[in-house]
C-alpha cells in the first residue's frame, strides 16, 4: 500500500506535461549510456512589441519546474551594457531555461561592456544582435535552451526588435511572443499589430476587399496590448502569472512598469 | 462489468510502440480535501480543469454527488472520476432499493475500491468518499489502484501537500462545522495558489448528521478575471467573405434535422436547457 | 619542496570566478565567427544533439530548431533565378512567416536557406567573409565555384556532428558565366542548371519541369520561378508566407520582391484559371 501511497500524489504518473518528467526517452534497443540531462522547462512566457521610436519587452516574472512554482519573482528582462551611466538601450529577454538564460545574459552583458570601454561608444543593437547571434551559435553542439528577444532602438532612433532561436537563427520583426504561451499570444499579436486577416470594411467586395493596412501603435496603446496579452496567457496558462515586467526602451531611457497577475 | 470496449487495445498500444503520442485525456491535476467535525463532515475542491499546460476548464464541478448523504471529491482523468462515480451512484441506489435501507459510506468505499481495483490503475480515479449514515461519520480516500485510507482529514491531488501543510499545521480534533470549512477551504486555498494543476475556486460541500447536505459552489472566488484595457470589437465587415449562401427556415430541414418545439407562449412546455456561464458583455 | 607545494597549493580564491580562458573570451574581442564551439560533456555529442534537438527522432525533443522550406535556382539565357518562400517551422509550430531565405553574401554572390536557419545564416556569413578575405589577398574577385568549395570542405569537416543545411550558392562571373552550385550538410557539391531544395522540392520541381526552357525572357523566368515556389507553398503545409524573388546577373544580383503569397494565389486562380481545383463556391 505504501507503494500507492507514493502516487497519489498526483492525478497519473504521467501527467501529460509539456517536457518529458522521465530521466531518459525509453528506446529498448541500442546501448544506454548514463542519462545526461542538462535542460529543466522553467516556464513563463516573453514578448516584444516596437513603434515608430520606442521597443516594448514584457515577461512574466513566475518561475516552474512541473507543478511547482520555485519563486514568483524572477524577471526575465535584463537590461545590457548597463554600467550604471545610463547609455544602455538594449534590453534582452529570455525563456526557457532559466540557468541558460542567465548564462547567456551574463556573456553578452560582459561583451557589450568590453566594446564601450575599449571602443569609447555605446553598441548599437544591430551589432548587439549580430553578436548574440554568434554567442547562440557558438553553442550549436551544446545548445543555450533559451528562446531570446532582443529589444531596442536602431541608428534612426526607431523601435528595433530581434527575436532568436535557441542555436542563433535571428530576425528583425514587428513583434515576437517567445515561451510557454507563445502559441496563445503571436496570433493575438499577429492579428492586433500585425492586422492579419482584418480587412476595411466596405472597400470592396469579394477580392477586391483591402485588407487593413499596418501603422505603428502608440506606445500606450501597445501597454494596453501587452496586458491584455498576458493577462488572457495567465487565464489559459498553467504556467503564466503572478507578475508583469515591462521594459519600454525610449529615447530618454529605459522605463520599468510592473502589474501583478494572477497567482493561481 | 460490461461496458468497456477493448477492440483497439492492440492497435493502440503498437501505434504508441511506434511513437504515436497517446491522446491528451483532460485531467484534473487537482486539489480535493476532506476533514471530519463533530457532527458532520466536510469535502472541499479547486475548479480547475488542465490538459498538459493548458487551463481546460476555470470552473468545473470536481464535487460528485453518490447519494443525499454521501459525496465524492475526485483527482486524476476528469472522465473516470466522473463515470466512475456516476456508475457507483447508480449502483448503490439500486443497492438502496432492494435492501431497503439507507446506504453506507463503507459500502461506497467498498464498490469504489473493488472496480477500481479490477481495472489495475487503468481507470485514474482518486477520490476523497466522504458522508453520514446510520452507523457515523465517513471519510476515505481511494486511489486509482484500489487501495483506500479512513482518516480525519484528507488531501488528495497534485495540490496534496500544499493542502496537507494547512492540515498538519492548523487542523485541531473536534472541530465545529465552521471551523472544519474553514480549514477545508484554506488548505484547497493553498493548493489553487501553490499547485499549478490547481486554480480558480473553491467548491466545499458540508454533510451534517439530521440535516440537509450543502453544497457550496464557489464558496470562495479568489481569481475574478480582470478587465481588458483594450476594447477588441470588430467593426462589422471586418472578416473577408469570398462568398455567402442564405438557408432559409423552410429548406432547413434539407441539411439538419429538425424538431419542432412548440412555441414560447405556453410556459409549462418551455425546455430547460442546462445554463451556461457565458461572461457579461 | 617549497617548489613542489606551490605546484599542488593555490590560494584560496583561484577557483572562484572565471578562468583565464573564459576572461579572455569576455575580454579579447575574439572573431566573431570563430570556429570555436562548446561541446556537451559527453562521449557521443552528437548523439545527445540529437536527443535535445532532432524533431524528427524524437518528436518530445526539449529544443525546437527552426525548419521546413522551398527554395528553388536555375540558370537560363539571362543568369539565374533565386526564388523561395519565406516559412520557419518548429516542429508543427510556425515559427515566422517572413524569414529571409535568400541571404545576401556579398552584392555579386547569393546563397539559399533550407534546412537549419542558425546553420545557414551562421555559416553563408562565414562564407562572406572567406570571400571577402579572398579578394583582399588576391586582388580579384572570388569564383562561384571556389566560394561553394569552401562551404562545401567547411560542412564536411562537420560531418555526423548534426549540422542541417541544403543551400545553392549563385553568382555571375566572368570566367564562369552564370554558376550554380548545390551544396547539403552531408557534403554533397553539385553544379547544375536547376535545382529545388526543402520539404516542398518536389512541388517546385513538378512545374519548374514542366515550364523550364533555357532560352527564357527575364520576365517569364522571374514568372516561373514565382509561380514553382507558389505550387509549393499550395501543397506543402511546411513551406508558405512570402515569396523572396531574385535575378542575379554579371552585374550583381537584383531583389524582384518579397510577395504575399495570398493574393497571388487568388490572382493565379481567377485571372490565368489555374488551381481549377480550389473552389470558393458553397455546395
Amino acid at each position: 500500500m505504501a507503494s500507492i501511497m507514493n502516487a497519489g500524489g498526483l492525478p497519473s504518473d504521467q501527467p501529460g506535461y509539456s517536457f518529458s518528467n522521465a530521466s531518459a526517452p525509453s528506446e529498448s534497443s541500442g546501448p544506454r549510456q548514463h542519462a545526461f540531462n542538462p535542460y529543466t522547462d522553467n516556464g513563463g512566457s516573453t514578448l516584444g512589441v516596437t513603434g515608430a521610436d520606442f521597443a516594448i519587452l514584457a515577461g512574466d516574472t513566475r518561475s516552474t519546474s512541473g507543478y511547482n512554482i520555485n519563486t514568483r519573482y524572477a524577471p526575465k528582462l535584463f537590461r545590457i551594457g548597463d554600467d550604471g551611466d545610463s547609455s544602455s538601450r538594449i534590453v534582452l529577454s529570455v525563456v526557457g531555461f532559466a540557468a541558460d538564460g542567465n548564462a547567456l545574459k551574463e556573456r553578452l552583458d560582459a561583451i557589450v561592456k568590453m566594446y564601450k570601454y575599449q571602443h569609447g561608444k555605446p553598441m548599437s543593437v544591430k551589432a548587439c544582435a549580430q553578436r548574440l547571434s554568434t554567442i547562440l551559435y557558438q553553442k550549436r553542439f551544446f545548445p543555450y535552451y533559451v528562446h531570446a528577444i532582443l529589444g531596442g532602438l536602431d541608428d534612426d532612433g526607431k523601435g528595433a526588435l530581434y527575436s532568436y532561436d535557441p542555436v542563433g537563427s535571428y530576425e528583425r520583426e514587428q513583434c515576437r511572443a517567445a515561451g510557454a504561451a507563445a502559441s496563445l499570444i503571436m496570433p493575438f499579436l499577429d492579428n492586433q499589430v500585425n492586422y492579419k486577416n482584418q480587412y476595411i470594411p466596405a472597400s470592396g467586395t469579394g477580392h477586391e476587399l483591402q485588407p487593413r493596412a499596418i501603422e505603428s501603435l502608440p506606445k500606450e496603446d501597445v501597454i494596453g496590448l501587452v496586458k491584455d496579452a498576458f493577462t488572457s496567457a495567465t487565464e489559459r496558462h498553467i504556467e503564466v502569472g503572478d507578475g508583469l515586467q515591462m521594459l519600454i526602451i525610449t529615447k530618454d531611457g529605459i522605463e520599468e512598469i510592473y502589474t501583478p497577475l494572477k497567482r493561481d | 462489468m460490461p461496458g468497456f470496449d477493448f477492440s483497439n487495445y492492440n492497435r493502440n498500444a503498437a501505434l504508441h510502440a511506434r511513437g504515436v503520442p497517446l491522446p491528451k485525456a483532460t485531467s484534473t491535476g487537482t486539489t480535493i480535501v476532506g476533514c471530519i467535525f463533530d457532527n458532520g463532515v466536510v469535502i472541499a475542491a479547486d475548479t480547475r480543469a488542465t490538459s498538459g499546460p493548458i487551463v481546460a476548464d476555470k470552473n468545473c464541478e470536481k464535487l460528485h454527488y453518490i447519494s443525499p448523504n454521501i459525496w465524492c471529491a475526485g483527482a486524476g482523468t476528469a472522465a473516470d472520476t466522473e463515470f466512475t462515480t456516476a456508475l457507483i451512484s447508480s449502483n448503490l441506489e439500486l443497492h438502496a432499493l432492494s435492501t431497503g435501507r439507507t446506504p453506507r459510506v463503507v459500502t461506497v468505499m467498498t464498490l469504489l475500491k473493488q472496480h477500481l481495483f479490477r481495472y489495475q490503475g487503468h481507470i485514474g480515479a482518486y477520490l476523497v468518499v466522504a458522508g453520514v449514515d446510520p452507523t457515523g461519520i465517513g471519510l476515505f480516500t481511494v486511489h486509482a489502484h484500489g487501495s483506500t485510507d479512513k482518516l480525519p482529514y484528507v488531501t488528495m491531488g497534485s495540490g496534496s501537500l500544499a493542502a496537507m501543510a494547512v492540515f498538519e499545521s492548523t487542523w485541531k480534533r473536534d472541530c465545529t462545522k465552521e471551523e472544519a470549512i474553514k480549514v477545508c477551504s484554506e488548505a484547497i486555498l493553498a493548493g489553487i495558489f501553490n499547485d499549478l494543476g490547481s486554480g480558480s475556486n473553491v467548491d466545499v460541500c458540508v454533510i451534517e448528521k439530521d440535516k440537509p447536505t450543502q453544497l457550496l459552489r464557489n464558496y470562495f472566488k479568489p481569481n475574478e478575471r480582470v478587465k481588458k484595457e483594450r476594447d477588441y470589437k470588430f467593426a462589422r465587415g471586418t472578416t473577408a467573405v469570398l462568398n455567402e449562401k442564405v438557408i432559409t427556415k423552410e429548406e432547413i430541414g434539407r441539411y439538419v434535422t429538425v424538431h419542432e418545439l412548440s412555441s414560447g407562449s405556453d410556459s409549462d412546455s418551455l425546455v430547460v436547457v442546462e445554463k451556461m456561464d457565458v461572461d457579461e458583455v | 619542496m617549497d617548489t613542489l607545494l606551490a605546484q599542488y597549493t593555490q590560494s584560496p580564491y583561484a577557483s572562484e570566478g572565471l578562468t583565464s580562458e573564459e576572461q579572455n573570451d569576455y575580454t579579447e574581442t575574439l572573431p566573431p565567427l570563430s570556429l570555436k564551439f562548446a561541446l556537451p560533456p559527453v562521449s557521443r555529442p552528437s548523439a545527445f544533439l540529437r536527443a535535445a534537438t532532432d524533431d524528427y527522432s524524437n518528436p518530445n525533443c526539449p529544443i525546437k530548431i527552426a525548419h521546413g522550406t522551398t527554395t528553388l535556382a536555375f540558370r537560363f539565357k539571362g543568369g539565374i533565378i533565386v526564388a523561395t518562400d519565406s516559412r520557419a517551422t518548429a516542429g508543427n509550430w510556425i515559427a515566422s512567416q517572413t524569414v529571409k531565405k535568400v541571404i545576401e553574401i556579398n552584392p555579386m554572390l547569393l546563397g539559399t536557406m533550407a534546412g537549419g536557419a542558425a546553420d545557414c545564416q551562421y555559416w553563408l556569413a562565414y562564407l562572406g567573409i572567406q570571400c571577402r578575405l579572398h579578394e583582399l589577398r588576391h586582388k580579384r574577385r572570388i569564383s562561384v565555384a571556389a566560394a561553394s568549395k569552401i562551404l562545401a570542405n567547411l560542412v564536411y569537416s562537420y560531418k555526423g556532428m548534426g549540422l542541417s543545411m541544403g543551400t545553392m550558392i549563385t553568382g555571375v562571373t566572368p570566367e564562369e558565366g552564370p554558376a550554380l552550385y548545390y551544396i547539403d550538410s552531408d557534403g554533397t557539391r553539385l553544379s547544375g542548371n536547376l535545382f529545388c531544395v526543402g520539404s516542398g522540392q518536389t512541388f517546385a520541381y513538378g512545374v519548374l519541369d514542366a515550364l523550364y526552357k533555357y532560352d527564357l525572357e527575364d520576365d517569364e523566368a522571374l514568372e516561373l520561378g514565382k509561380r514553382s515556389i507558389l505550387a509549393a507553398t499550395h501543397r506543402d503545409a511546411y513551406s508558405g508566407g512570402y515569396i523572396n524573388l531574385y535575378h542575379v546577373k554579371e552585374d550583381g544580383w537584383v531583389k524582384h520582391g518579397f510577395m504575399d503569397t495570398n493574393p497571388i494565389f487568388w490572382q493565379t486562380k481567377l485571372e490565368k484559371g489555374e488551381f481549377s481545383n480550389v473552389t470558393s463556391e458553397l455546395i
